[in-house]
This record gives structure tokens, sequence and C-alpha cells, in this order.
């Protein structure tokens, strides 16, 4: 009776202890389990996208938002760079100026679709960093354990002893105010979360029987760890990026907006809501869509990696 | 046990508080910039900007300012600011009362609106009560608080005119005699109700848009934790036997749903720290928060450490703080 009760509560039960699916394509020895792993991901991506509107709506957003960064320089109606001092001087929203213009005459429209190239890039950047690094300290600790893992997780937890975003701002504020110095400093900031969830992965993985197969099979070190665990701890880090696109962004323009990255003219959002809060009360439409579409941004990766969580890793059965 | 793990973790705060002495030491001492040229003002003569780099022992090789500066740490002595030339601690004391005042409040905040909305949300899942509180705790975490921040300060100054646009109390107004630094207490204990009410309109709209990040961590916690424990056993047994619906969430469920609850606190101290330092910048708020932005922006490496240090310290402890109450709270817990 008990059994049954904790079946229907969990949507995921009675595949719970299995191997959670992998997005890349299984290299592993487990063949047994991946039709049934693959069959429950088609399911679930189903279940992510058609289900579930709020998915639905994070996924469009993020797509715009990702053609603007591709495209936005293109696409804007004026140069974002433009100043008309004598004529065009904080306009209200109209048809000439969708989203009205700046202090100094810019088009506002142009530059918000601008900014999302700078803040698409800094996440790109910052998470590549931390990634490969915090999967590298992560993976050696992880396989290598005993003083290394203890040496090394100490050397991690140093850095998460603090708010993520104050040591952001001492190292950003310490290296100087640039925009590459912010995205060293919130790499510095972002990878001991990957080491951390990487390590756990790892330590996980390792016990599984399809590893314990391929080291009876005479496989180990780098070859193993390369081509058979980390695979396996891909979607979980994936998942992780998703995440954090949305606050390496919110983080990026949290620093601009106290001086600390990009600097004007740059239409980073974040730079244009420091000049903008001058004008707070003579032109509304100045701060307000710069963090409108800050906002959008963050919500939308927010939505689509916790959807993905629930898709992907079944384990964490939070419905 | 418990007097071990404080130990261990206390020890660990050392190493953390000495690695980041350094880092941030070294960081801010490769910058490219002259405090003491900064100090001295554009127009100063060269022995002006030396006699001051002399005074601040800013000649002296690096690793004999690192010392120089754990040794007056040992003292309590965290230097002196280079822009307001009154020792960092001194500074600390003054700007240390208006973020924990509007810390505080934010965390009360949180917490007295996050918990009943999480439980109503989990009771009636799916149903527009639901709708709202998952709305709240999305959108918590994705809203930047400095945006909002100038938001409420467009809509409830500029606009509506209700509440001050920024500062502690209206220019002019002197502040209680300080007993707590926290001016709504202070002007209570002085009777001073003009000044209480003063000193809470202009409360208002940093706390609650410095609340807004935390709630929405709150709301999710508990709406996560209920709908955990509503599914258990023990719960539906309670229910069999007629306790009433009322007395079954708030009795039974609601404090084994407040334990992971517990653990989150931790990312509600950060996120209210961190989120200080963007508040108070909007509201020109005199907290911590602003001074080391200001330390920061006129390279005011005493100030900029001693703050970072503290801000460091004040995280560390409270989160030793919240793995004691955990410990009290959940008797399985063993941190071995």
């Amino acid at each position: 009776m008990s059994m049954e009760t904790t079946a229907s509560a969990d949507p995921s039960g009675g595949v719970a202890l299995a191997p959670s699916p992998s997005i890349v394509k299984p290299v592993t020895l487990e063949g047994a389990s991946a039709p049934s792993g693959q069959h429950q991901l088609r399911r679930n991506l189903k279940r992510f996208l058609i289900g579930n509107k709020l998915n639905l709506a994070g996924l469009i957003i993020v797509v715009v938002f990702l053609i603007l960064a591709i495209f936005g320089q293109a696409l804007s109606p004026y140069d974002p760079y433009a100043q008309d001092i004598t004529g065009s001087k904080l306009l209200p929203p109209s048809l000439a100026h969708p989203l009205g213009t700046d202090e100094l005459g810019r088009d506002l429209l142009s530059r918000v679709m601008t900014g999302s190239r700078i803040s698409l890039q800094v996440a790109a950047v910052v998470l590549t960093f931390a990634v490969a690094f915090g999967t590298l300290v992560g993976s050696v600790a992880g396989y290598f354990g005993g003083i290394v893992d203890e040496l090394l997780m100490r050397f991690t937890d140093m850095f998460l002893a603090f708010p993520a975003l104050i040591l952001a701002i001492a190292i950003a504020a310490s290296l100087g105010r640039e925009l590459y110095w912010t995205m060293v400093a919130l790499a510095t900031v972002f990878w001991p979360w990957y080491a951390r969830l990487v390590r756990g992965q790892i330590l996980s993985i390792r016990e599984r029987d399809f590893v314990t197969a391929a080291e009876s099979v005479g496989l180990s070190g780098p070859r193993l760890l390369m081509r058979h665990i980390l695979p396996n701890a891909a979607s979980v880090v994936i998942i992780q990026i998703t995440l954090d696109i949305g606050y390496a962004i919110l983080a990026t323009s949290s620093l601009s907006f106290i001086g600390l990255g990009a600097q004007p003219p740059s239409p980073e959002w974040g730079t244009m809501m420091s000049t903008a809060r001058n004008y707070f009360r003579e032109a509304w439409w100045y701060t307000t869509f710069p963090g409108l579409a800050l906002t959008l941004t963050v919500f939308a990766f927010n939505v689509l990696g916790d959807g993905l969580q629930d898709a992907l890793d079944p384990r964490s059965g939070r419905r | 046990m418990i007097v071990r793990l404080i130990v261990r973790r206390l020890i660990f705060l050392v190493f953390v508080l000495f690695g980041l002495s350094l880092i941030t030491f070294g960081l801010s001492h490769v910058v490219p910039g002259d405090p003491a040229r900064l100090m001295a003002g554009p127009r100063a003569s060269k022995t002006a900007v030396a006699k001051i780099r002399e005074k601040y022992g800013l000649d002296d090789p690096l690793p004999q300012q690192y010392a120089n500066y754990i040794a007056g740490l040992t003292r309590g002595d965290l230097g002196t600011s280079f822009t307001t030339r009154r020792p960092v601690s001194e500074d600390l004391k003054r700007y240390l009362p208006a973020t924990l005042e509007l810390g505080l409040v934010a965390f009360v905040l949180s917490s007295v609106i996050g918990v009943p909305l999480g439980v109503i949300s989990s009771v009636r899942r799916d149903k527009l009560p639901d709708h709202i509180a998952r709305f709240v705790s999305i959108s918590g975490l994705a809203l930047p608080v400095f945006w909002l921040a100038i938001m409420a300060q467009f809509v409830f100054f500029g606009k509506l005119g209700w509440l001050p646009d920024g500062a502690r109390l209206p220019i002019g107004t002197d502040p209680p005699p300080q007993v707590t630094g926290l001016y709504t207490i202070d002007s209570l204990i002085a009777g001073d109700w003009g000044l209480f009410r003063l000193s809470v309109l202009h409360l208002l709209m940093p706390s609650v848009v410095l609340a807004y990040g935390s709630l929405a961590v709150v709301t999710r916690m508990v709406r996560g934790g209920m709908l955990e424990v509503l599914n258990q056993d023990y719960i539906r047994t309670a229910r069999a036997k007629g306790i009433s619906a009322r007395s079954v969430i708030l009795g039974h469920a609601l404090k084994n749903a407040l334990l992971p609850t517990v653990t989150s606190l931790g990312l509600e101290i950060g996120l209210l720290l961190s989120g200080a330092f963007l508040v108070e910048i909007v509201f020109s708020w005199p907290g911590i928060g602003r001074y080391a932005v200001d330390a920061i922006q006129r390279l005011d490496y005493n100030a900029t450490m001693a703050t970072t240090l503290v801000i460091a310290l004040i995280f560390v402890l409270m989160n030793l703080f919240v793995d004691i109450l955990y410990l009290f709270l959940d008797p399985r817990i063993s941190y071995s």
C-alpha cells in the first residue's frame, strides 16, 4: 500500500533509480537500459514543450534573444551609436522610435537590440571558462579522490564562502573597469559550482555497473574518464549552464550598473540603466525598456533551465 | 559534537578570511592607479603626493604592507580610509547599522509573506494562489533588483509622491540618539513618534524592493517542501484520524516542510547582502554597500578590503549559525 503511494506521488517513480538519460548519445556499455532511457527522454521532451506553456514561452524568448544577439545590429532600425542632440533628445516612444530615444538622441530600440549581443557574448565567455576550469578541477578531484580531492575541494569551498556578486564586485574592482575584467571576475565566481557539480556526478557515476564493466576490460585513466564517465555527467552540466546563462547576464548588468563592467557609450543594458537613472523622472521609457529586456531574458533562461531539469533529470522529480 | 562542528568551521573561517585578505590585497595593489595622487587631488604638488604616500606606507614593499595590514587586523585596526580620512572601523560602525536595519526588515518581510504564500500555494495547487506564488518565485530571481528599485522610485516617488525617494531621513532631520543604530528602534526608545514615522516611511521602499528576491526563494522552498510532505503517509494518517485540515497543514506538514527552508537561509543571506549593494546605491541609503562602492570607485584600498572582509565574516558566521540551527531542528542530521 505504501509502495503504491510513493509510486503515484512521483511521476517517474518506476525509473527513479535508473540512470539518468544522457543528452549525449550513449557511448557507454549500458546497452540494456539505453532504449527505455531514450524513450523516456523523448516523452519528457514532448511534455516539456507542449505540456507546459511557460516552458514554451521561455523557449520563444530565448530564441528571439539569440536571433537579436546574432543579427541585432543588422536588424536594428538605426545606428545604436548615432547621436542626434538637436532634434531627438529624450523623445517618448513613437512610430519613428518605438522605444523612444536617450539623452543623446540615440534610438533606444536599436540600442536594446544591440545590447543583447554583449550580454550573450559575456555569458558565453564566462561560462566557457567556468565550465572548462570547473570540470577540470571537479573531475580530477572526483576521479583521484583522497588527499587530491580534499585539497581541491577545500580550495573550491573558499570561493563559495562568499556571496557571489560581492566577490565578483571585489575582483572586478581590483582588476579594472573593462568588460573583459568583468568576465574574468564572473568566471572566478562561477567555476566553483561546476567543480562541485562535476565532482559529485563523477563520484556517483563511478559506482555504476558500466564503469565497473569498462574497468574490468582494462580501461582506466583519462580514457575512462573522458569517454565513459564525463559524457554521462553532461546532462546535469547542461541544465546548470542553461540556468547560469541568466544569472551571468544579470550579474554582468549589475556590475555594469555600478560602473564596473561595460562603459558608456556601450549599449550594455546595465550601463544604459546606470545613465538612465538620472533621467527617470522625465523619461520613464529610458530605464524601463533595457530593464524589461534584461528581466525577460533572465526569466526565459531560468524557466528553460527549470523545465529542462524536470524533463531530463527524472530523479529531481520536483513536481 | 556541536562544539567540534563549530571549532572546525571556525578554523575554516580563519583560512577563508586569510585567503580573502590575500586575494583582495593582492588584486587591489596591482591596479594601475595611484591612491596617493587621487587623495591629494589633481593639482597637488609632487612633494604633497610623496608625503601622503609616506604617511600611509604606500612606498613600502608589498609584503611589508601586507604584514602591516594583518598586524593591524589582529589589533582590530582596519586602517584609515583615504577618502573619509577616518579609521575604517569607525566608518563601519557608522554605516553597518543602516545596512543591518534594511536587511533585517527585508528578511522579516520576506519570511512573513513568503511562508504563508508557499503554504497556500501548495494547498491550493494549480489554482489562482499557486499561479501567483509561482509568478513571484520565478520573477523574483529574474528581476534585476536595481531596476525594480528605480521603477519603484519612479512610481511611488515620481508619479504618486507617496514615499520619499531615498536616504534614511529627510535632509536636515537629526537622527535619534544612537543606541542600536537602527533609526526605527532608536526613535521608539527616544519616544519620538514623528521620527519613527519618518524612518519607517524612508525604510519602506528600499526594504520591500530588497525583500522581493528572497521572498522568491522562501516561497519556492516552502512550496516545494510542503508538496513533498503533503504526499507522505503520516499526513494521510493524520487526516484519516479526523484531524482538521488546518491543524494537519499547520501542525503536521509545515513543521517538516520548513526544515529544507532553513538550509536556503544561507542563500537568502547572500541575496540580501549583495542586493543591499545595489539597493543602497539607488536609494542613497548610507549603508555599507554604498560605502564599499564609493571606496571601490575611489581606489580606497583600506575601506574596500575592510568592507569585503566584514561582509565575508557576516556571511560565513550566518551560515555557521544556520548549520547549527539545522542540527537542533533535525536530530537525524549529523555533521561528521
